[in-house]
């Protein structure tokens, strides 16, 4: 397998992870009584920010232009930069460390948005590589 | 430097089939002389593989005794014999003998790295020019055709400029042409002063032999 | 060319295999490092409750309740409130032995509005406290006033902040240092807030009084420093006999509740970890002996060009040592991946005190479990070493023509 569709796929791969564990595993708080912290909506945002990553995946891996794959690649790590700032930045999570979008979700997301972000600088690296040797 | 084996042998020890020990090389002298050309022939599993991995170094004998000069390889450490080897004895064993990891140039230059050795890379790029596979220097051993690999392994033999260079079947997997062009750098070698043994059950070999010799048996005769 | 050059060609020429290698010192080296960082944090954690805890004996109401909502309290932060009648501390005081005595009152507030989460409000004393007091003046500098409070290193409030409890305006004055215990998700106040703050519970239909008692004034616990010279199972005891509706419990006798969990959770990591280093050596010699086989015909053509047996054993440990090295990085990245970022949710799952290590301590750690990986991969690649040094080239340049 080539190096710059392993990259795609695990872009892919990661992004489809914080897409579902935003909603499952990963997830925010859940409140017995059925209401919603502002942690909901981080949550929320982190299923936006996964599924537009694995699209960015996906697209990277069936896309035969090497620039257009470099600029998917810019892409995902912006995104993933995003959503590295989305938990706790830029929306807020609850008051207690010992709750879950604290205790799970934000470091789980935080890790996988920093793997999302060196394996797309990587994938950048690699296509200019490539082009670089074409040209 | 002269390469003396005196009345060396071998023998090994068989569970089954009648007599415990067998002969796979019955006593043998032998001189390599420096500028000479060797050549050994016979039948596969006659001895002659076991004899140049005791004439090289390789094969302690039963009895007997193997001398570089002056020196008994047998007598020496395995550091020092090792060395020697390097040094002074070019091998060329049969089958693949070429490291998969490394391209041609580094397994070519390999030998002179192993110990403090001045640069070789020029000899390299000659022997290589010499043995039509210049192009395929940087090439990973794993993509050559066995008569590549062939050739690498002499090249890398060549390159060291050993003073005794011991041959085993070194034209197995070649085709005409490059058997006339690998016996023509023996016989070059030859010329620049090594001690040339060639084992091989070709007819081809003899045209270049200065002397030539039989193997049956284990038993080494005149041709 | 140098064999470490070679050694390295050798693993980059072969990332494959190279890989399968390194992932079984990397799953060595998590293991170990993972297991003793979480080992570790647990008996600092235990070392810091007994530190700050101070007192040698503490006295909740009699219920059993109380008991275990007290230890829960300490140990996962779990809400509590519970009270007994306040002439308990005169009488508790009145004790031959007892040096100091200060009570605490307990409130679990409603959702607070920052985290939708029952908070435990803990009003002290600041006269007689010997508890919390030290352990505020490494982080606050100025006394509590009406409505001030200082919060637990878990409770995710700014100081200057003002946190609404039972709808009372509290101000935030300052933020405790982590202890790993569940006083970190507590908020602490003086007594004079703690009355305001229960009225305003009281308000809100939460009521907090004792069910029977000789006065309106109640406290949740006292906690009792023990004369020096005294024996503490002795004021214990008096102290049980003197007070009503109250047991004395001896901290050390909590603490070794927890140090007994702590002493199982070890056995078990350990257990794990050696379960883990045993499958692993197995795989890994094995491992090295089907490579040894493999590169047989490598090895005698090494020793054919002049390679002596020392330094062919050297590049193969060499390469093993290099893929270990890189295996066990692997390893303990992943491995400090996997359990600091989650140190809050190995806490709360454990229901132990939990406490990071110091930076000392995690880099020791670190380095002695790369020796560790480093030093069994190199064990099981010297294995492979002596046996192909000492086949004979010879022979295996005849096999397989």
């Amino acid at each position: 397998m080539k190096k710059t569709t392993v990259i795609s796929l695990l872009v892919l791969l990661l992004g489809a992870v914080i897409a579902i564990g935003s909603v499952s595993f990963l997830g925010p708080c859940v409140h017995e009584d059925g209401s919603f912290g502002a942690c909901h909506w981080a949550g929320r945002a982190m299923l936006g920010i996964g599924v537009l990553l694995a699209l960015q995946g996906a697209v990277a891996l069936f896309c035969r232009d090497g620039g257009i794959r470099a600029g998917l690649m810019i892409s995902s790590a912006l995104t993933a930069l995003l959503g590295l700032l989305t938990p706790g930045q830029l929306i807020a999570l609850c008051g207690m460390a010992t709750m879950r979008c604290r205790a799970v979700m934000q470091p789980a997301m935080r890790i996988l948005c920093g793997a999302v972000l060196l394996i797309s600088v990587i994938g950048v690296i690699a296509e200019r590589k490539r082009t670089g040797e074409q040209a | 430097m002269m390469l003396r084996a005196e009345q060396i042998s071998k023998q090994y020890f068989r569970r089954t089939g009648g007599a415990n020990y067998f002969h796979a090389v019955k006593p043998v002298s032998l001189e390599l002389q420096p500028g000479t050309v060797t050549v050994l022939c016979g039948r596969s599993g006659s001895g002659k593989t076991t004899l140049l991995h005791m004439l090289s170094g390789l094969l302690r004998p039963t009895e007997g005794r193997v001398l570089l000069g002056e020196t008994d390889l047998y007598a020496l450490s395995d550091r020092e014999l090792s060395q020697l080897r390097n040094r002074f004895i070019g091998v060329v064993p049969q089958g693949r003998s070429v490291l998969d990891t490394l391209t041609v140039e580094e397994n070519i230059l390999l030998p002179g790295t192993l110990y403090a050795a001045p640069d070789r890379r020029e000899a390299a790029a000659r022997w290589m020019a010499r043995l039509n596979i210049e192009a395929l220097a940087q090439a990973r051993a794993s993509e050559l055709s066995g008569g590549e690999l062939r050739r690498t392994a002499i090249a890398r033999t060549m390159c060291a400029a050993p003073d005794v260079i011991l041959a085993d079947e070194p034209t197995g997997d070649l085709d005409d042409e490059n058997t006339a062009l690998v016996f023509a750098c023996f016989r070059e070698a030859a010329a620049q002063g090594a001690a040339v043994f060639i084992v091989s059950h070709e007819s081809d070999a003899l045209q270049i032999a200065d002397r030539a010799f039989r193997m049956d048996a284990g038993e080494m005769n005149p041709l | 060319m140098k064999t470490v050059s070679l050694a390295l060609r050798n693993l980059l020429r072969k990332p494959g295999r190279t890989a399968a290698l390194a992932a079984l010192t990397a799953l060595l080296a998590f293991s170990v490092f993972g297991g003793s960082i979480v080992v570790r944090s647990l008996r600092h954690g235990l070392d810091s409750l007994e530190s700050r805890l101070g007192a040698d004996i503490i006295v909740v109401p009699s219920s059993a309740q109380s008991k275990v909502s007290f230890q829960n309290m300490l140990l996962q932060g779990t809400t509590g409130a519970f009270y007994m009648d306040a002439a308990n501390l005169d009488r508790v005081r009145e004790v031959d032995g007892v040096a100091l005595a200060s009570p605490q009152l307990f409130l679990a507030s409603l959702k607070a509005d920052c985290c939708s989460v029952k908070i435990q409000v803990i009003g002290f004393d600041p006269e007689t406290d010997f508890f919390i007091r030290p352990w505020m003046e490494e982080s606050v500098s100025r006394e509590l006033g009406e409505l001030d409070v200082v919060v637990g290193c878990k409770v995710e409030a700014e100081v200057g902040e003002i946190i609404r409890i039972y709808d009372e305006r509290c101000k935030v004055i300052g933020r405790l240092a982590a202890t790993g215990t569940g006083l970190d998700t507590a908020v602490y106040c003086n007594m004079d807030t703690m009355k305001t703050l229960l009225q305003a519970a009281e308000a809100k239909g939460v009521s907090h009084k004792v069910s029977s008692g000789d006065s309106d004034e109640q406290v949740s616990a006292i906690y009792v420093k023990v004369r020096e010279g005294c024996d503490i199972g002795e004021v214990n005891s008096k102290i049980q006999g003197h007070t009503r509706k109250a047991s004395a419990v001896r901290t050390k006798s909590m603490l070794t509740d927890v140090s007994d969990s702590l002493a199982g959770i070890s056995s078990t990591v350990t257990l794990l970890i050696a379960a883990v280093w045993v499958l692993a050596l197995v795989i890994l010699l094995i491992a090295f002996v089907m490579i040894a086989n493999e590169r047989k015909r490598e090895f005698a053509v090494l020793r054919l060009i002049g390679m002596s047996r020392g330094m062919l054993s050297g590049m193969i440990l060499k390469e093993s040592a290099l893929c270990s090295l890189a295996g066990g990085l692997i390893g303990i990245l992943l491995a400090a991946l996997a359990v600091f970022p989650f140190t809050t949710l190995i806490e709360t799952s454990l229901g132990l005190p939990y406490l990071r290590p110091e930076t000392g301590v995690i880099v020791t750690t670190g380095l002695l479990a790369l020796a560790a990986a480093v030093g069994i991969g190199s064990l099981a690649a010297s294995w492979a070493a002596f046996r192909l040094s000492r086949v004979d080239p010879g022979t295996v340049l005849r096999e397989g023509n």
